[in-house]
């Protein structure tokens, strides 16, 4: 299952949510970080056809989802797609909801439409919230079922944009067990660094628009490894510094304070190394 | 204990082949006699899977949506299960036809309220509100399930047959409604049937509307240009010009058009975009 943006950009108006950018995702889960406004969110709308593209192709296992309306419809079959943020519809239960896009994911059989919600309402823990109306569940209750109507005939594809958002320590956890295992490649916007180092095999990082780095969490580590320090005084000159819980101060660049001394980095260490040496991202 | 199931009498029992005496005596019986219990067992073999099948078909008509009266009423016409889903998303439509409703009796007070001395009279007001009930059923419809467009857009059911679903269901309360309206107003009956075509041309052109525009201002649109076109026409004193023959020939080919450029949207357009 191949995905690929050829050369795809995407304008609003005057505004460049996505320069010229090209780039193929095998299989995997891919995580997608960035700031506010980077363009992830951008890059799954189109990648899931909510967007066309002002130019470029995507295709989606060999179907062009800019191509003809046959090739879009083809593209469509393998795709799971949650965006940002799901407005529900007054008065439908967990059930309703469900049974409804799996009619329009083409689920026609009536018996055969029915088990498979029931298997992602299972999936995401929400088997025993069946009957409950969707304005009585909680917040975390309606993300998991947003989640469970992109899992829906298990697609190639699934576009997850910013899936923990609402969930819980423990929901986070189990989303991570349910993705993991999935076969095909799974896209993730998120700003959850420790939902990227825990279960990303691959990093793309946007920013204003463009891809700035794209590798596995190794490598991304590997651009922090010695930048990264905690001691009792500040790195002069640090991108980030904060008191952390033992009560040393962690300095993310800058050059090393005498005292202090280099530690591990994390994806967010990185994250925010990577971020500075942008211009937008570079401190004031 | 005088007598015990025996093997044949157990698969007729399975089968559901014995009458109501002899299946309540074998079930009364198999209470008290764990002989014969085990004799079930070794005649029917592992009752795990026959549990699980039992649980699955009571899980499923709990779990199930229960479907309105009138969903019920379409199945019982072989309507596809699939399109009952699409056509009781719009909440069981009972918004969409009771805008309809609501739509249909302010025409008829409106057409019955109006001095007959204005120019063209109540058949002209008629002639410019009905065409506009449908729009509002249809719109409603969809403005239940309009928040998740961005995720229907994404799946690849057809987005013409999810419109005229959508417009058909709707369009079952409207259309019988205002003709009731038209049959119902002495000074209309000879109109009841005109306005269903400029009915049309709006109603399509609402639903090609509804490709960029949120529901309710694709309704504004639509209502707002038919005024406007109505004010203008009145103001050249040819109000009625919709309800002569070639006026009706004109919406008859502006319906075929729009219709045409409805299947072309349908099938190339995406949503349009909002900047994150």
């Amino acid at each position: 299952m191949t995905v690929t943006l050829d050369n795809v950009t995407k304008s609003y108006g005057r505004t460049v949510a996505l320069h010229p950018t090209t780039i193929r995702f095998d299989h995997g889960v891919i995580g997608l970080l960035g700031p506010n406004g980077a363009g992830k969110t951008t890059m799954l709308r189109v990648l899931s056809s909510a967007l066309s593209p002002s130019a470029g192709t995507v295709t989606v296992a060999g179907h062009e989802v800019t191509g003809s309306h046959a090739e879009r419809t083809e593209a469509r079959r393998r795709i799971g797609y949650l965006p940002q943020e799901v407005v529900f519809p007054r008065g439908m239960t967990a059930f309703g909801f469900l049974d409804y896009i799996a009619v329009l994911k083409e689920w026609g059989d009536t018996t055969g439409r029915h088990d498979e919600v029931r298997r992602v309402l299972a999936l995401v823990d929400l088997a025993e919230r069946a009957t409950v109306k969707v304005k009585a569940l909680s917040g975390g209750q309606r993300r998991r079922l947003a989640i469970a109507q992109a899992l829906l005939g298990d697609p190639a594809l699934l576009l997850l944009d910013e899936p923990t958002t609402g969930l819980d320590p423990e929901q986070r956890a189990s989303l991570r067990g349910l993705l993991s295992g999935r076969p095909g490649t799974v896209l993730i916007s998120t700003h959850q660094t420790e939902d990227v180092s825990a279960l990303c095999d691959r990093v793309v990082v946007l920013d204003a628009g463009r891809v700035c780095f794209d590798g596995t969490v190794p490598d991304l580590l590997a651009t922090a490894a010695g930048r990264v320090h905690q001691g009792p005084s500040a790195n002069p000159g640090a991108v980030q510094t904060w008191r952390t819980g033992t009560g040393l101060i962690r300095s993310v660049g800058g050059r090393p304070a005498p005292d202090s001394s280099a530690v591990e980095p994390t994806v967010e260490d990185a994250y925010l190394l990577l971020r500075s040496a942008t211009p937008e991202g570079a401190p004031a | 204990m005088s007598w015990h199931i025996d093997e044949t009498t157990w698969r007729a029992y399975a089968a559901g082949r014995l009458d109501a005496v002899a299946e309540s005596a074998v079930e009364e019986h198999v209470t008290s006699c764990p002989g014969c219990r085990d004799g079930a067992r070794m005649v029917v073999g592992d009752v795990e899977p026959l549990w699980h099948a039992v649980h699955h078909q009571i899980t499923a008509q709990l779990t199930a949506p229960a479907q309105s009266r009138v969903l019920r009423l379409l199945a019982r016409l072989k309507v596809p299960g699939a399109d009952l889903v699409v056509v009781g998303a719009a909440r069981d439509l009972l918004t969409s036809w009771s805008v309809a409703v609501g739509a249909a009796v302010c025409c008829a007070l409106l057409t019955g309220l109006v001095p007959v001395h204005l120019p063209g009279g109540p058949p002209a007001l008629f002639l410019v509100i009905a065409p506009l009930i449908p729009v509002l059923a249809v719109v409603a419809a969809y403005d239940a399930t309009d928040p998740l467009r961005e995720i229907t857009e994404t799946t690849p059911f057809s987005k013409l047959r999810l419109a005229l679903l959508r417009a058909a269901a709707a369009l079952t309360a409207a259309v019988p409604l205002t003709v009731a309206v038209a049959l119902a107003v002495p000074a209309l009956r000879g109109y009841f049937a005109t306005w269903l075509l400029p009915g049309l041309a709006l109603t399509v052109t609402a639903l090609i509307l509804l490709t960029w525009l949120t529901a309710w201002i694709a309704c504004a649109v639509v209502g707002g240009g038919w005024l406007a076109a109505a004010l203008a026409a009145a103001a050249a004193d040819r109000i009625d010009g919709a309800a002569t023959g070639p006026g009706q020939a004109a919406f008859a080919l502006v319906v075929v058009v729009l219709g045409v450029v409805l299947v072309h949207v349908t099938t190339t357009q995406h949503t349009r975009g909002v900047a994150p």
